[in-house]
């Protein structure tokens, strides 16, 4: 047995006794979750940055059950075995009186499981069935929020489907067109190339929650326990989509900077920042206003893999890890409030910042760390991000600096509306979550803090390797933004966003409201409306296709069904009559037709001489 | 060494009849299960050494040459399993003694002949194995000796006689060109002579020949009678192996390594396996007997095969031989299946039966399996093979005749469907109400094909490696 499938094997066994443990034995259940996904945390970082290679016969036909660990799939392993401890940690207490506690863990378990199986692949086959594996534990996910939630997961499960879709016709016509469906091909772009690397792109995109494949996230962030929210759309979706942009982007397409789909990828990026983060400005609900972020986020890191220049890949990358470290925990602080405060709803919170110090600590450094405050990880990223987007073009950068402002401005407005000011008299005595729910928080707080301020440690040991020497030419991209100026722009922006929600608090004198000039401005306020009755939503407009294709697809079922319920029956009584007639007994009738075809074959043969 | 599959049951027959006779009656069952069972192994383990050079002095018994390669195996595999359900079954349906000996006397008579014609490598012997198969065929379906019985033999016997004087015609005239009946030598001729009048006739009128002992539409007339006539073990072994391997197997190989695919004759083998399925399927459709029904059934089935076989290229014939086995199993236990409805209803109508499952569950439940098999559903074993044959239609462009052989497992599935809720679901009619499962011989036959059947499904790409892609070899 070797050593790499343990990491698949080992979650997929303890999901296993989960689901025997009866439903009552909770403290068995947590036990047993918790030491596995704990030695699956430590699995991945033994196996940090070894070179393992490892393949099975499997269906035949050529195919192959290939694993390969190296420095990329090692880092996205780790990174993803740490989420999974520490979320099954914070899910022992956030779920404890629910009653999913139980599919939850094992879903959790199988999903981890799934993930690394992905990452691990060593050829596209392999990785599609662990990826499409893993829609159906997210649609089981979405599932557990309730009655409500159908609806949602069944609108996540349409959406990454079609996607998925795309991805296989491309796996396809990569694995047809180059001749294997290994990652390192180097398949040129042009012709068929370009739309492989189009349909893989949807695939890896829709998978990360970039728009336009992004409306359920929001929906999901309502409807669906926030442990899976924290999890999916948080942290390990985005580790496995922008995991596999980068594979296409570097192994496998021979794409260059200045190409079309750079432009593509740049252009599906700006415009992912822009406008999910000017729809996360004006939500009034905690868990909603995070994930329309976790949206506008995937912007920048398509936006930094889609300059493909070294230092927006690195930046892309080095903003994949933060944004799933600082994302991950503010969802959980979104939990943290739901559970002791008892709802989410921006209205109705406020002031709670003193009554859940450790919470609005964790809060505090990862809302930092997403604006982009020096020294926080997410300034970083973002700088290297600006940086690279510099480099291709005036437009893109000023994408990304609009929507760090905005960024800024709603984080702002959340922190003020549900941490400051007074305290809703409903709420006076809420106290501080539990521990098993700090502790997650807290280290990843911390860890905010160190990829900020020593980040010559992801850079170096995580981040450049996946480039290669080759790629980087010498450079190193930790320390200091390289970019001074970049910098000073950048800071002046955040206090940009500052001035405003301060002018936007005087004027309203609420710092939920601190916004509302911006929702109220001219065509930005229609745009709001049209969004609000869903009118721009790209699943509700591919619903509306889809309606007419139906009505198509019901005329050709009854022309089917008139095949085969008019047509053959009349025709099965036709011949059974005939050969009834023929079927008569009478061996005379037999020969002679025996005979009769029999000349006609030897003619036909004959003709032919 | 392959003769050991000839000359051990021969001697055994010749053994057995001079033994007393109480112990021969006993000892007969078991003797043939055993080369039945030896049979089956030798074929599935099949070690080309043992069938080519271990005691050639005991093959050179015959003045003539066996051989098995991969299209005989799995052939051979299929006459082992079929012969040994129909023995199984005989022994729970024949009930008097020495009727049973003599069925299995004949019954091992009518292995030799099939397993002869799937070895020999001449054509000469090759019409001395169907003649042995077809004789005591005739017998096996007169064996109860009632009017139907001989009505349906004469028929068979008729219509096989006229095949026979077709081959033999063809034989004759291909010997006036050729040195000696070896299949190599005569595919050289033919080869040379391509286009010659006279063969391309003797071509013609041995193909047809093979048509009649196939039984494919419209040379098909004797196959329905000859099928209800025949007693319930008889007609297993008529329907699953007996029609293949002397019509379709035969026309395979002789096309495959004697006449040559070439594009008339591989047009001839698609239209007419086209014809077949259609009015097969068609006429399956108006039955009401549920025999009846099964015999039109496997008119369509050898359709599929002769199909697949027509288009000349490697996926079509491993898609027919892969069919040919399937139907062997799925065939043979719809017919032990018919064989215990006949035993416990009393008859073969449909009409007057319904709502068996709930009584005969093993029944009922293995001829689910049988049928979703024959009507394509995935990941039984039947869906496999009519995909080869789609895939192997649609790559030589054969677009309407792929979507068509589609559509009639559409049509196949139809009267299975209508089969299954006349005689499984439903209500149970009066008068069948203390109806009780058939006896252990049945249910367990039927129990064993329906494992094979789904087992080979799911082990489809170990069945395509190991016997399948062997294929490749000997045609290609």
């Amino acid at each position: 047995m070797n050593m790499l499938l343990l990491p698949i094997l080992i979650p997929i066994a303890s999901a296993i006794i989960v689901l025997l443990l009866p439903k009552s034995a909770k403290l068995l259940r947590d036990t047993v979750t918790l030491l596995s996904t704990f030695a699956n945390a430590l699995l991945a970082i033994m196996l940090f940055n070894k070179e393992i290679l490892v393949s099975y016969p499997w269906v035949g036909f050529g195919f192959e059950f290939s694993l390969r660990l190296y420095n990329f799939s090692s880092f996205i392993m780790a990174a993803a075995a740490s989420f999974g401890f520490l979320i099954a940690l914070y899910s022992s207490a956030f779920t404890a009186a629910k009653n999913y506690s139980k599919s939850f863990f094992v879903y959790l378990l199988i999903s981890l499981a799934l993930l690394n199986g992905a990452v691990l692949s060593n050829n596209l086959l392999l990785m599609l069935f662990f990826w499409e594996a893993l829609l159906i534990t997210q649609f089981g996910m979405i599932m557990l929020g309730g009655r409500l939630a159908f609806r949602t997961a069944t609108k996540a499960f349409v959406i990454i489907g079609a996607s998925d879709l795309c991805m296989m016709v491309g796996i396809a016509i990569y694995g047809f067109s180059s001749g294997s469906f290994a990652f390192s091909n180097n398949m040129p772009l042009a012709g068929l190339g370009g739309l492989a690397f189009v349909l893989l792109m949807i695939g890896a995109i829709a998978k990360a929650g970039s728009m336009p494949f992004h409306s359920w996230i929001p929906d999901a962030a309502i409807d669906a326990p926030l442990p899976v929210v924290a999890m999916l759309p948080g942290a390990l979706e985005k580790l496995l989509g922008i995991y596999f942009l980068t594979r296409i982007s570097l192994d496998m397409f021979r794409a260059e900077t200045g190409s079309w789909v750079s432009y593509l990828l740049m252009i599906v990026g700006s415009i992912t920042i822009l406008f999910a983060v000017m729809m996360a400005l004006v939500q009034k609900d905690y868990k909603r206003l995070l994930s329309y972020h976790a949206i506008s986020q995937i912007g920048y890191m398509v936006l930094g893999i889609g300059t493909f220049v070294p230092v927006g890949i690195v930046g892309g990358l080095f903003h994949m890890i933060n944004n799933s470290m600082y994302k991950c925990c503010l969802f959980l602080t979104g939990g943290a409030v739901e559970k002791q405060a008892g709802t989410t709803n921006l209205e109705k919170l406020g002031g709670i910042g003193s009554k859940m110090p450790v919470t609005f600590a964790c809060f505090l450094v990862t809302a930092l760390a997403i604006s982009g405050v020096p020294p926080f990880n997410g300034f970083f990223s973002k700088e290297l991000v600006y940086d690279g987007a510099l480099e291709r073009g005036w437009i893109f950068y000023l994408a990304a600096l609009v929507g760090s402002f905005f960024t800024a401005a709603s984080f702002l407005k959340l922190g003020h509306a549900a941490y400051l000011g007074k305290a809703d008299k409903d709420r006076k005595d809420v106290k501080e979550a539990p521990y098993q729910m700090l502790i997650p928080m807290v280290l990843i707080a911390l860890a905010c803090i160190l990829f900020g301020v020593y980040n010559k440690l992801p850079i170096k040991f995580l981040i450049q390797p996946v480039l290669g020497v080759d790629r980087l030419r010498g450079h190193n991209y930790w320390g200091f933004p390289p970019n001074f100026i970049l910098a000073i722009i950048s800071v002046v922006v955040l206090a940009g966003a500052f001035l405003n929600h301060i002018y936007g608090v005087k004027k309203t004198g609420s710092g939920l409201k601190a916004v509302d000039h911006i929702y109220h401005a001219p065509v930005l306020s229609e745009i709001y409306d049209a969004q609000a009755k869903g009118y721009l939503d790209p699943y509700n407009i591919g619903l509306g296709f889809l309606n007419i294709f139906s009505i198509a697809a019901s005329w050709f079922d009854k022309a089917v069904d008139w095949f085969y319920n008019v047509f053959s029956v009349k025709t099965a009584a036709l011949l059974t009559n005939a050969s009834r007639r023929l079927q008569n007994g009478n061996y005379k009738t037999y020969i002679i037709l025996s005979m009769a075809t029999t000349v006609l074959i030897v003619l036909f043969l004959l003709r032919s001489v | 060494m392959s003769s050991v599959l000839i000359l051990v049951p021969l001697f055994g027959i010749i053994g057995l009849n001079m033994l007393p006779r109480n112990v021969a009656r006993r000892a007969a069952f078991w003797f043939a299960a055993a080369v039945f069972t030896a049979e089956i192994l030798l074929a599935i383990v099949h070690q080309p050494a043992f069938w080519t050079e271990a005691l050639v002095r005991f093959d050179s018994f015959f003045r003539l040459k066996f051989s098995v390669d991969s299209l005989s195996r799995i052939m051979l595999i299929c006459i082992g399993v079929v012969s040994l359900s129909s023995l199984v079954v005989a022994k729970s349906t024949v009930s008097d003694e020495k009727e049973a000996f003599k069925f299995i006397n004949i019954l091992i008579t009518a292995s030799i002949g099939m397993s002869g014609i799937v070895m020999v490598k001449d054509i000469f012997s090759l019409y001395v194995f169907l003649e042995i198969a077809a004789l005591s065929s005739f017998i096996l379906i007169a064996f109860n000796k009632d009017i139907n019985g001989l009505e349906g033999a004469f028929k068979y016997l008729i219509l096989s006689a006229v095949a026979t004087v077709l081959m033999l015609t063809s034989i004759a005239i291909l010997l006036l060109d050729s040195p000696d009946t070896a299949f190599s030598t005569l595919h050289n001729e033919i080869a040379h002579s391509r286009g010659n009048f006279i063969v391309t006739f003797a071509i013609g009128l041995f193909i047809c020949g093979l048509f009649i002992k196939g039984g494919l539409v419209p040379f098909h007339g004797w196959l329905p009678d000859a099928y209800m006539a025949a007693p319930a073990p008889v007609s297993i072994l008529l329907a699953g192996v007996m029609t293949k391997a002397c019509g379709i197997y035969t026309l395979m190989r002789i096309v495959a390594s004697v006449f040559g695919f070439t594009d008339p004759i591989k047009n001839t083998m698609m239209l007419i396996g086209m014809i077949s399925i259609l009015v097969g399927a068609f006429a399956a459709l108006g039955q009401t007997n549920f025999k009846r029904m099964l015999a039109y059934s496997s008119i369509s089935q050898v359709g599929y095969i002769i199909l697949g076989a027509g288009t000349g290229t490697f996926l079509g014939l491993a898609g027919a031989a892969f069919h040919l086995f399937n139907h062997a199993i799925f065939k043979g236990l719809l017919f032990v299946n018919s064989a215990a409805l006949e035993e416990k209803v009393g008859t073969s109508d449909m009409s007057r039966m319904g709502g068996l499952s709930e009584r005969m569950p093993v029944t009922g439940a293995t001829s689910v399996i049988a049928m979703l098999s024959a009507s394509g559903v995935p990941p039984l074993a039947g869906f496999w093979s009519k995909l080869l044959i789609v895939i192997a239609l649609w790559q030589i462009g054969h677009y309407a005749y792929a979507a068509i052989a589609i559509l009639a497992s559409v049509l196949t599935l139809a009267y299975f469907l209508y089969m299954q809720r006349q005689v499984f679901f439903g209500k149970l009619p009066p008068g069948l109400e203390g109806l009780r499962e058939a006896g252990n011989g049945l249910t367990l036959t039927a129990s064993a094909l329906a494992v094979i059947t789904v087992g080979a499904g799911l082990a489809f790409p170990y069945i395509y490696n190991h016997f399948l892609l062997p294929l490749k070899e000997i045609f290609f």
